[in-house]
């Protein structure tokens, strides 16, 4: 490997870079993605937990999207995947994306980023909707 | 047509199968008549391919939605090019696709070394016949056959994903697949000599413009998936660092790796070990982007299936292939000895193996970046992501140092540059760099990342502006030529270097559009009809956009328009009318449901304007309410995107010029120049 040195010696320090580059993006700009059961769960345990900005994934629940008029303000409540029961509200100030429909046919799954505030509503800073297996229909829905 | 297609592809497995068999065979005895018969297999593997994918664009044609693949991805109202174009909107037919394309490179490499070349091809043959026999068996036998039945005939298709209904989807996904399959060739060859054991420049001569082509349209495929995005994602963004774009991304940058150590392999006869490991990292990374595009791995915005099975056979894949590479790389060490080392920091050789080991550091980062949450969720069950503050952040300095590899790495002498090399060289391009930074930091820019890019952007293009110039000088005054002449004959006597100044060029441009992000404008204001918003923008013209109203389009099947609700702006730049814009709310009658918005854009050399209906009442306007028909309008005002596109365009106009065929320039091979054939078996007459 000696003939190599200037190239070996030029490997490690770009890795090392690189790897202090990855090292210190990762730990200031990670976001923890959790299902709205591990959220609540972790904010039961460290309630300071709730300052900290999260990734949920849930689903939007029926009819609960309201639209204040004139302004772009909007709330809406999301469930957990598996269990309906875990619920929790969503304040969102700006235009939502236009896969986010709510009506009964639909079942719209949300990611949001963002925080809850004190009065303990989710401050979404951004909502996604995931496309995922929509449009791939099963056959019983082909039928229709 | 469709029966015959789906028995095509039943009797490609075995002819590919026996196929790789023989040419590995053929190639391990040196038996010409085994050899021939492999060969021969990946010409029928190709017809019957073509045989399969017609089946299924018949299909298409003919609304057979008795195949689940048509019932999901077609619908009858769906225009003509979009029905051909459903060969690829899915999974099951991006697969065959895939297959397809790789089997069309393969006959045309085949074919075109049927009477020279003849110690690699046995190995070519088996290794590509190896891969088409892999998607063949992923295609019958992975729950994604593309002529499987529901068992009863929908009356019709759920109908095409509206956001796939654009121009550019139809040519995005076939230029990325035909960058990947390109690949395949140059991998092919590097395995054949890794097996024969001539393992000299020649497979990397032979596969030049194979590693060109496939550059050339994996460069394209990802700027076309740009101006897909953001024509019709609609949030004015081009690039989001999804984990499919990243996908694409990341054979891109170790193809560009790649394309770049082979010269140094060429020229000193070094890096032998670390070009094996690129072309085997780099068709690692194409089936990995293929399989990540279409299955839903890691959640994105434009992975449409879940099935896991498919990840673990793709995944098995991929292991063998790397164990199958490892394996042979090691047996081969011996061979692959470097015959030069670098003997300074200060040469070429050094730019470009930094060149190299960033592009890799890149690679690396944007993996684990998408890859973290996998990882995350696998060593601590808790999921972690990062998104594109991340991507961002590292991938800036890495991307500097790059841009200004690109402008020293050509110009700089090989082994040891002198000092006065140096001065000559690089002090006038350093001084256009310091003088553009400081110009445009008086006239008020003040982001610092920003800056140094324009900066050292001037640079790099400094550097290739005068070796244009002086080139052309030379020429002209030795060989007596006009300007424009001597111009002409500098680039087309050396087409490989030239043309890569100019993708040089393109990518300078595309960075200078990258770095000019801080200046983006957003303005989000709701307006009743007749009322006017304003945008500033930073180059200091100010837009004055008048809603003038909303009209709708209820019904419309030809179009497959369930309703179109179109506002209307009239858009005036510093006073002067630019006439009017529209931007609209749509919905598809196939597939129902889902809205789409239109944006309008209105692009300037220097800046685009982009003008989305960002919200509106719908039910009121779709019920003619004239009360109900204020709306919410995002604008967006970006400086430089134009370039972004110009940038592509120049990137392939030098790809171009480099991969043009020189008539009767047949290069010799490198071992005739004198450099070391290490080793090579005898080779057959006829070469």
């Amino acid at each position: 490997m000696k003939q190599n040195g200037r190239f070996m010696v030029g490997l490690v320090g770009v890795a090392a870079v690189v790897t202090y580059l990855v090292w210190t993006g990762v730990s200031d700009t990670m976001v923890y993605y959790l299902t709205p059961s591990e959220l609540i769960a972790k904010i039961d345990e460290d309630p300071t937990f709730r300052e900290v900005g999260v990734k949920v994934s849930g689903r939007l629940v029926v009819d609960s999207h309201e639209q204040t008029p004139g302004s772009l303000e909007h709330h809406f409540v999301v469930h957990d995947l598996e269990d309906e029961s875990v619920t929790f509200p969503v304040v969102y100030r700006r235009p939502l994306p236009d896969t986010f429909t709510d009506s009964p046919e639909m079942v719209v799954d949300v990611v949001l980023e963002g925080r809850f505030n004190d009065a303990g509503v989710f401050e979404a800073q951004t909502v996604l909707t995931k496309c995922g297996s929509r449009y791939e229909a099963t056959p019983e829905e082909l039928r229709t | 047509m469709n029966v015959l297609g789906e028995l095509a592809l039943w009797i490609a497995l075995p002819v590919s199968l026996w196929g790789m068999v023989l040419g590995f065979a053929g190639g391990r005895k040196q038996r010409g008549d085994l050899t021939l018969s492999a060969e021969r297999s990946v010409y029928a593997v190709f017809f019957l391919t073509i045989i399969a994918s017609l089946g299924v664009v018949d299909a298409f044609l003919n609304d057979r939605f008795e195949y689940w693949y048509v019932a999901n991805y077609s619908s009858r109202n769906l225009a003509t090019y979009f029905k051909v174009s459903g060969l690829w909107a899915g999974q099951r037919g991006s697969l065959l696709f895939w297959l397809l394309l790789l089997s069309l490179f393969a006959t045309i490499a085949v074919w075109s070394n049927r009477r020279k070349n003849r110690e690699f091809m046995p190995y070519v043959a088996g290794t590509l016949l190896t891969i088409t026999s892999f998607f063949l068996v992923v295609l019958l036998f992975a729950d994604v056959n593309p002529f499987e039945t529901l068992g009863f005939t929908p009356a019709d298709g759920a109908g095409l994903n509206p956001q796939l209904q654009n121009y550019w989807m139809t040519i995005h996904p076939p230029t990325l697949y035909l960058g990947f399959t390109a690949f395949t060739i140059p991998f092919a060859f590097a395995v054949a000599a890794l097996l024969n054991g001539r393992l000299d420049s020649r497979w990397i001569v032979l596969t030049r413009k194979w590693t060109l082509l496939s550059w050339f349209f994996l460069a394209n495929g990802i700027i076309f998936g740009m101006r897909w995005a953001y024509e019709e994602l609609g949030w004015g963004g081009y690039w989001f660092w999804d984990p499919v774009e990243n996908a694409s991304l990341l054979p891109w940058l170790t193809a560009t790796a790649f394309l770049h150590s082979i010269q140094i392999q060429e020229n000193r006869g070094m890096l032998k070990v670390w070009n094996m490991g690129l072309v085997i990292l780099t068709f690692l990374l194409t089936i990995f982007a293929t399989f990540l595009t279409r299955s839903g791995l890691i959640e994105s915005v434009h992975t449409f299936a879940q099935e896991l099975k498919i990840a673990f056979i793709f995944l098995g894949f991929m292991a063998s292939i790397l164990m199958a590479g490892l394996v042979l790389v090691l047996y081969r060490l011996p061979k692959l000895k470097s015959e030069n080392q670098i003997e300074s920091f200060v040469s070429r050789e050094a730019a470009f193996v930094f060149n190299n080991l960033i592009l890799l550091g890149a690679t690396f980062a944007v993996m684990w970046g998408t890859l973290l949450p996998l990882i995350s969720e696998g060593f601590t069950g808790q999921e972690i992501t990062v998104g594109p503050p991340f991507f961002n952040r590292v991938n800036l300095p890495i991307g500097l140092a790059l841009l200004a590899l690109m402008g020293i790495g050509p110009v700089i002498a090989w082994r040891r540059a002198s000092k006065k090399n140096l001065k000559k060289n690089f002090l006038w391009p350093l001084v256009v760099g310091v003088v553009t930074a400081a110009g445009l930091w008086a006239a008020g820019a003040r982001h610092g990342m920003a800056l140094l890019t324009f900066g050292i952007s001037a640079f790099v293009m400094a550097i290739i502006v005068v070796e244009f110039w002086k080139g052309t000088r030379a020429r002209a005054r030795i060989e007596g030529e006009g300007v424009v002449k001597a111009f002409y004959h500098l680039v087309a006597r050396n087409r490989r270097r030239w043309g890569g100044y100019i993708v040089h060029v393109g990518v300078v441009f595309v960075f200078t559009a990258f770095a000019a992000a801080p200046w983006y404008g957003e303005f989000l204001q709701t307006l009743e009809p007749g009322e006017t918003m304003t945008a500033e923008s930073p180059l200091g013209h100010t837009y004055e956009m008048t809603y003038e109203g909303i009209s709708t389009n209820i019904r419309d099947p030809d179009k497959n328009l369930q309703w179109q609700a179109t506002a209307l702006v009239s858009v005036r730049r510093d006073g002067e009318p630019l006439g009017t814009f529209t931007t609209e709310k749509r919905r598809y009658i196939r597939p129902e449901a889902q809205i789409v918005t239109e944006v309008g854009i209105k692009s300037f050399p220097m800046e685009d304007l982009y003008i989305i209906l960002a919200d509106a009442d719908l039910d009121r306007i779709l019920q003619g309410d004239a009360g109900g028909q204020a709306v919410t309008f995002n604008v967006l005002v970006k400086p430089l995107i134009a370039w972004i596109w110009a940038g592509g365009l120049i990137i392939t106009l030098g790809s171009l010029i480099s991969m043009w065929p020189s008539a009767g320039a047949v290069r010799a091979p490198t071992a005739a120049r004198g450099r070391g054939t290490t080793g090579a078996e005898p080779l057959p007459a006829g070469d």
